[in-house]
């Protein structure tokens, strides 16, 4: 059976795909976070409520989303923490 | 006049620091995992932070305002109140402690936005902490927060060591975590013998007190160290 990810594993996850792609239109990134387009807006959503993605638009008025520079410090910080549960074994 | 004469001549006096060194230490893992629960929102993080909260309250309770030299000035039912709520937050702190471990076993993911200290399965632990405080103080006894906190570690030992033995060639913290639930272990057996068989034999507590110390400070090492990496990302 494969394991469930955790929410912090699928936040990481999430900003690592957009960190690798730069930019990506909201579906492409919805097949590529492996969500549920429910679970997916809920991340999403809260991921651009604490500023660590953005969405834009191109010059053709399509949206797509960028990672900002938190995003980018939270991915740095991410290895910290997944380090200190693991130790802790929480 | 040798340390431990003196540890036992001023042992009123070093209760209030052991307190305090405890309490210190809490308040730092407190704020220090209050930190990496804001970044993570991981709620194995909120259980740990939990049992520190709970334990700094305790020995601040016990040890400072129930010491030796405010007690002479608190009416007596002032003093069992104070037995009583220490013996409820240690049992609770136990209880956080040893679930920030297994969290993740019971809680069901799509119910894990709850309060950290309000929800259906933590007040399962109030109301067990309840029950060992009232039945210690009706008893005038210490024998079932002993009890209730041997079982707890023996659990906690061995799932730190079940942790250990999957990590112990990549890092070594789990090392050092399971030597401290292994001690914590310990001190609860020791507690009970001095309470059981020693009459609290000022010597022999003071060990025990000693030994106390140093495994919260290999907590405090543990979250330092991470904190400190943090620091060090973010600069």
């Amino acid at each position: 059976m494969v394991k469930k990810r955790e929410r912090l594993e699928i936040i990481k996850d999430i900003l690592k795909v957009l960190q690798t792609n730069r930019k990506m239109k909201p579906t492409r990134l919805l097949y590529a976070s492996n969500l549920s387009p429910q679970m997916f807006k809920d991340y999403i959503s809260e991921l651009q409520m604490k500023k660590f993605i953005k969405l834009e638009q191109d010059k053709k008025d399509k949206n797509f989303f960028l990672l900002t520079d938190k995003g980018h410090n939270f991915l740095q910080e991410y290895k910290v923490i997944a380090n200190f549960i693991e130790n802790f074994g929480l | 006049m040798d340390i431990y004469s003196f540890a036992i001549q001023n042992k009123e006096f070093l209760k209030i620091i052991y307190g305090l060194i405890i309490w210190l230490i809490c308040v730092v893992i407190v704020f220090k995992t209050d930190k990496l629960f804001e970044i993570s929102l991981h709620q194995g993080i909120k259980y740990l932070r939990n049992a520190f909260f709970f334990y700094g309250f305790a020995f601040f309770l016990r040890y400072i305002v129930g010491s030796y030299y405010f007690v002479d000035s608190i009416p007596g039912i002032y003093y069992s109140l104070i037995n009583i709520i220490f013996a409820f937050f240690l049992a609770m702190a136990g209880f956080f402690l040893v679930y920030s471990l297994i969290w993740k076993k019971i809680e069901p993911y799509d119910d894990r936005a709850l309060s950290s200290f309000l929800n259906a399965r933590i007040m399962i632990f109030y109301f067990l902490s309840l029950i060992i405080a009232i039945m210690d103080y009706l008893w005038k006894t210490h024998n079932f927060l002993f009890i209730s906190q041997i079982v707890i570690f023996f659990i906690a030992t061995i799932i730190s060591f079940s942790n250990f033995s999957h990590k112990a060639r990549k890092q070594k913290f789990p090392k050092f975590y399971f030597i401290a639930m292994l001690v914590s272990l310990v001190i609860w057996i020791v507690n009970a013998l001095a309470s059981i068989y020693f009459n609290w034999d000022p010597g022999f507590v003071m060990n025990v007190y000693f030994l106390n110390v140093i495994v919260f400070l290999i907590f405090l090492y543990g979250v330092k160290s991470v904190t400190k990496k943090l620091n060090a990302v973010k600069n």
